[in-house]
């Protein structure tokens, strides 16, 4: 594989003046450019430090730092030792500008930084880029006049070829015989004569516009917390269509695990008669959630069946749905919020078997009951999963119902402070919140920037709050809690009407999905039904997923049931790829939300470093894919992510 | 570090004859790529009739990928009398190289932004001249800080401290000056004549 | 005629300043230089000056040359890379030109050709240096020049009234290095600002000729005050400019504010360049009210 590592450790002799003058050297060294992901530990800093005690001078210390260039994790690795007078940089100009940037000492650079003529580019191939900004390329077939010309002639070859080689370097051919053999293969030369004559304007690469685009860029980039992602929105598709309720399923699969934590108890057998709302699965522990029938029918069985996002056998409750919707008797209002003490919400939230509805399904009781003070419930309207607008539809349409939740769920932890924190790609229901809301003590409606994965709790509190939620901890560490807007309506609904968590919202979308749509449906409705219902999908090569094209999980069988995290079914094309070695490209360090190094991750999983792996936190990763989606070579970072943290939990039961 | 911005529509608009094929890559999207824009034409394109069929995928640099995703579409890009590319010249030139034959066009036009590694680009970028300036200059580089790229000190041009050609820009030499007399490396001023070896460029390896 | 030999003697030495046409017709331009500018030292020709495309700086020193006035050919780093530079100097040692003006020059983007590809190869600093290596009889890329090498005067500019005079002092020193003869300033209207810059540059031991404008309106001021880098015009000299709108219009406001400034720093340099930017017709006056 090439290797365009953009440094070169300067020689000996270039070195020498600058080392005679200076003494108490740090050594600061690059260690990952673009090259193959072979090594840890590149050597430079070694032979530098080396040069150095040769030429007698005391060395304090050395760092090596992955991507120096990447100023907000360099600073983090950063510590100068205490009698430093000098840094020597091994790395690129990006790096040693970097530390001179932020030090007050002398910085100077140890190595030269190489220019692979144009190569500004991802892959690591031989075409390159000038960056121009007035591609030629179409008038030239494809072959670039700028890079590949010696000269970056415009208007044809200057006749110092010899043998189709190029008068600079025989070893190169003639740029502009390759581009008329190209132009001749297509039947171009005429119109490639016809062309006026070429100039270039060297004020387009204008630096002022360009320094105006990186500040934007890097305000986008750093807003709000540190890396995230900005994939296609493809919202268009379903965020106009109002909610419909769907029809009612023949038969119901109620799955007694929808919640982390244990799976409930089964309270009912075959051939038992259940109603609306009827409690049929208990708690089984602290972290467990009640599940309650969401049709009136008969118990066909209470057996394992294929679950959506735990695979097979998973203990569920299968009902024949008569279709009467005759609502259980305990199903009753439980008053208003004024009346409730914080513990009767709280004991409601539980019994109604609220649990997550954004993906994780986390017992809401149980977020409810901190030990810690709590000044913010923060309710999670980002929807920042692309395609999904299963919250959006929520809240323009129970915008009322949402504002009562989070009010239940301010008394419940007694929260001075609510936020509905709603990104920007949803104007309508900003302002429609923002209306609601007004006049309401203690709530505020937030609109951010929209980027993923703004949705995830630590992001969210970082964006809203500006706190760090610690490494292991949890939102109540930093006095927040974080709810889902639908989460929150099932909050209202089961105070004001007594019943529990039995339906929810789901998108239906994606290109491949006939006629996208958004419902409320109900718990345990086969996901088929869904998908038949519209139109069912328009091609045969395609990924069908639970949640959204980032976090979702792919189906093989969709003949598994909605539960209370589906937040959305989605049928999309299928990618294609195939993995290639990962060439240190730094972008999945640029844009991990949670500030890790997930290319350690990949090396180390294919080396089963599991103790590597957990020295890289990885158990800090949220699995927000926003590395993989960034890789470019396609690695399934994600899934060796996974492995690698049940190898570690499985090294810890050891 | 690339972005591209679309060329303007008349442009794009002569280029197509009869109907294209269209490649959007959104590999360095997250640094900066026209997505509304390009959506916005080809859906005009796709109104008229004129496209067989559109790849977005990412990365089209890559040999590999690249060929993989051609090889599924080739019935669209038989098709086509031409193959629209929207990506930097790095990408369109991998195109055209897989389809030999076929008229490839570039839909975008290429600029380099500070930044070699990630993302996110920085404040400051690196010119790769292979003959590093930052000793002298306290590790502001004199080729990019400068428009001019001067390397014996400033020209003289600045007004209140801002370049002549920008006035949101400082001068770097003025930049340069202030770290130096931080560090207390004034002296590094009397250092020799300096001249640019433009001999340094590396070609891309073949 | 180099200019040095005059400083050398001790004479404060005059130049003023030509700028070359957007043509070749140069006949009316070189009679006017002949008619005002004869008596003074030498004329300095511009080179595309504010990046604005004209004949050549080497094409019209010639013209004047040839019309009996001493040229000082201005060069900058502009246009041309460092083949080019030395390749010019060789053609102004042929014309019998001998006074030479490293300039870097304006950007591109600052003229009437913003799409032009800026060279900047070589600065001022590595243009000077490049004159005193073909003095030595080899050019930059270490070879030998055929038969005797050319002998020049080699001057520089600096800013005095800058806003970071520390830098330009750091600047002309490296200019020195480089074997700078002489220095012309950029326009100077606050003479205590210059006399405190020459209280730190006269260390050099390098004559120095302070630069003037003559001050046509007070919008002309204004302007070059706002936006021309190195210009200080103090409130001062536009209420004079100001107080009596006729005489000013006139010209005997600006010529009779030239002269005062060049009387009070006559004591402090080594001689007077006038950029008259037009007005060449009234620097055989200002030199005169000037008492020199």
């Amino acid at each position: 594989m090439l290797n365009y590592t953009k440094y070169k450790l300067k020689s000996d002799k270039e070195l020498t003046p600058f080392l005679k003058e200076t003494d108490n050297i740090f050594v600061v060294a690059c260690n990952k450019c673009f090259k193959e992901f072979e090594s840890v530990d590149e050597p430079d800093c070694a032979e530098f430090v080396k040069m150095a005690e040769e030429h007698g001078k005391t060395v304090t210390g050395s760092v090596r730092v992955d991507f120096l260039c990447n100023k907000i994790q360099t600073m983090k690795d950063l510590d100068i030792p205490e009698g430093t007078d000098n840094i020597f940089v091994v790395s690129c100009g990006l790096g040693v500008q970097t530390i001179a940037d932020s030090v007050n000492v002398p910085v100077f650079a140890a190595a030269n930084s190489l220019n692979y003529r144009g190569h500004h580019g991802m892959a690591l191939t031989s075409k390159a880029c000038d960056a121009c900004a007035q591609c030629f390329l179409n008038i030239t077939g494809g072959i670039c006049p700028v890079v590949d010309c010696s000269k970056s002639l415009l208007n044809g070859q200057c006749g110092g070829a010899k043998n189709g080689k190029c008068e600079v370097d025989p070893t190169r051919d003639c740029a502009w015989e390759k581009i008329e053999q190209r132009l001749a293969k297509q039947g171009r030369l005429k119109e490639f004569l016809d062309q006026p004559v070429q100039l270039r304007d060297y004020s387009k690469v204008n630096y002022k516009a360009i320094s105006e685009f990186v500040k934007t860029a890097r305000e986008s980039r750093l807003d709000g917390y540190y890396g995230g992602v900005h994939p296609s929105e493809r919202k268009e598709m379903s965020e106009d269509i109002s909610l419909v309720r769907f029809p009612e399923p023949d038969t119901v699969v109620i799955p007694l695990s929808m919640h982390s934590g244990a799976p409930a108890n089964p309270l009912v057998e075959a051939g038992d008669k259940v109603k609306v709302g009827q409690k049929i699965g208990e708690a089984a522990a602290f972290i467990s959630g009640n599940v309650h029938s969401s049709v009136s029918g008969t118990v066909l069985a209470v057996e394992p069946r294929p679950h959506p996002t735990r695979g097979g056998g998973v203990l569920s409750v299968v009902i024949q749905n008569d279709k009467q919707n005759e609502i259980a008797d305990s199903v009753k209002p439980y008053g208003d919020i004024d009346e409730l003490t914080p513990e009767q919400i709280v004991d409601i939230v539980k019994e109604s078997g609220i649990v997550g509805m954004g993906g994780a399904g986390f017992p809401t009781s149980v977020k409810l009951a901190p030990n810690k003070p709590i000044d913010a419930v923060i309710l999670n309207g980002c929807e920042c999963e692309p395609m999904l607008t299963a919250d959006h539809r929520v809240l323009l349409e129970y915008a009322d119902d949402v504002i009562y939740g989070l009010r239940a769920m301010m008394k419940a932890v007694s929260a001075p402070k609510g936020i509905i924190a709603i990104e920007d790609n949803k104007p309508d229901a900003i302002e429609l919140l923002q209306a609601k809301a007004e006049g309401i003590d203690g709530i505020e409606v937030v609109g951010v920037r929209t980027k993923y994965p703004q949705g995830a709790e630590k992001m969210l509190i970082k964006r809203i709050l500006g706190r760090q939620v610690p490494s292991g901890g949890l939102p109540a560490d930093v006095g927040a809690v974080v709810c889902n807007v639908s989460t929150s309506k099932a909050v209202a609904d089961a105070i004001k009407t007594g019943m529990p968590l039995v339906e929810r919202v789901v998108t239906v979308t994606g290109e491949r999905i006939k006629n996208p749509g958004n419902f409320i449906v109900k718990i345990g409705t086969p996901i088929k039904e869904l998908i038949d219902y519209c139109g069912g999908v328009t091609a045969d090569d395609i990924t069908i997923k639970t949640g959204g094209p980032m976090m979702g999980i792919e189906l093989t069988d969709t003949d598994v049931p909605v539960i209370k995290a589906t937040n959305g079914i989605i049928a999309c094309d299928k990618d294609h790829f195939e993995t290639l070695s990962c060439i240190k490209c730094g972008r999945c360090v640029d844009v991990c939300p949670m500030e890790l190094k997930p290319l350690y991750f990949a090396k180390y999983h294919d080396e089963s470093n599991w103790q590597g792996m957990l020295d890289m936190n990885v158990r800090d990763c949220i699995e927000c894919r926003s590395c993989e989606y960034i890789c470019s070579s396609k690695i399934p970072l994600v899934a060796k992510i996974k492995a690698g943290k049940s190898a570690i939990m499985e090294m810890n039961r050891k | 570090m690339l972005v591209t911005k679309l060329k303007d529509k008349d442009t794009l608009v002569s280029l197509i004859t009869g109907k294209a094929f269209v490649i959007n890559c959104h590999g360095c999207k997250e640094v900066g790529f026209p997505e509304k824009e390009a959506e916005e034409f080809q859906k005009e394109l796709f109104r008229e009739g004129k496209i067989t069929g559109v790849l977005t995928t990412d990365y089209i640099c890559n040999p590999e990928n690249l060929k993989l995703h051609l090889d599924m579409r080739s019935k669209e890009i038989d098709e086509a009398d031409c193959v629209l590319v929207f990506s930097c010249g790095v990408g369109v030139q991998t195109v055209s190289e897989h389809l030999e034959t076929k008229r490839v066009y570039a839909a975008c036009d290429t600029f380099a932004v500070p930044g070699g590694q990630g993302v996110t680009p920085l404040e400051y970028d690196c010119k790769q001249c292979g003959e590093c300036y930052l000793n002298l200059t306290g590790g502001i580089c004199p080729l990019t800080a400068c428009s001019k790229s001067l390397v014996n000190g400033q020209c003289g041009g600045a007004k209140n401290g801002k370049c002549e050609v920008d006035p949101n820009m400082e001068c770097g030499w003025e930049r340069i000056q202030r770290r130096l007399a931080m560090v207390g490396r004034l002296d590094a001023l009397r250092c020799p004549v300096q001249i640019r070896d433009y001999g340094n460029e590396v070609d891309a390896a073949e | 005629m180099k200019i040095t030999d005059r400083f050398s003697k001790g004479e404060f030495v005059v130049t003023a300043e030509v700028g070359p046409p957007k043509g070749f017709h140069v006949d009316e331009l070189v009679a006017e230089a002949k008619e005002y500018l004869s008596d003074i030292d030498a004329v300095n020709v511009t080179d595309n000056q504010s990046s604005v495309m004209r004949l050549s700086s080497l094409g019209f020193c010639k013209a004047l040359k040839d019309a009996g006035l001493n040229p000082i050919f201005q060069l900058t780093c502009r246009d041309r890379n460092r083949m080019a530079l030395e390749s010019d100097l060789l053609a102004a040692a042929l014309f019998g030109i001998d006074n030479v003006l490293c300039l870097t020059g304006d950007h591109t983007k600052l003229g009437d050709h913003p799409g032009a590809k800026p060279v900047f190869d070589l600065d001022s600093v590595s243009l000077l240096h490049t004159v005193r290596e073909l003095e030595r009889g080899v050019d930059l890329g270490g070879n030998e020049l055929v038969g005797e090498p050319p002998v020049f005067a080699k001057g520089a500019v600096v800013s005095p009234c800058s806003d970071s005079v520390d830098a330009q002092l750091a600047k002309m020193e490296r200019k020195v290095m480089a074997g700078t003869e002489f220095f012309q300033t950029q326009a100077v209207f606050d003479p205590e600002r210059f006399i405190s810059f020459m209280e730190k540059a006269k260390q050099f031991g390098v004559p120095v000729q302070v630069g003037v404008i003559i001050p046509k309106n007070v919008g002309m001021v204004r302007y070059m005050s706002q936006n021309v880098a190195g210009i200080v015009v103090p409130d001062s000299i536009i209420d004079e400019l100001k107080a009596d709108k006729e005489k000013t219009k006139a010209g005997v406001t600006g010529v009779e504010i030239a002269a005062r400034i060049i009387r009070e720093c006559r004591p402090y340099c080594q001689g007077v360049h006038i950029m008259a930017l037009g007005w060449e017709a009234k620097v055989p006056e200002i030199l005169k009210l000037a008492g020199i």
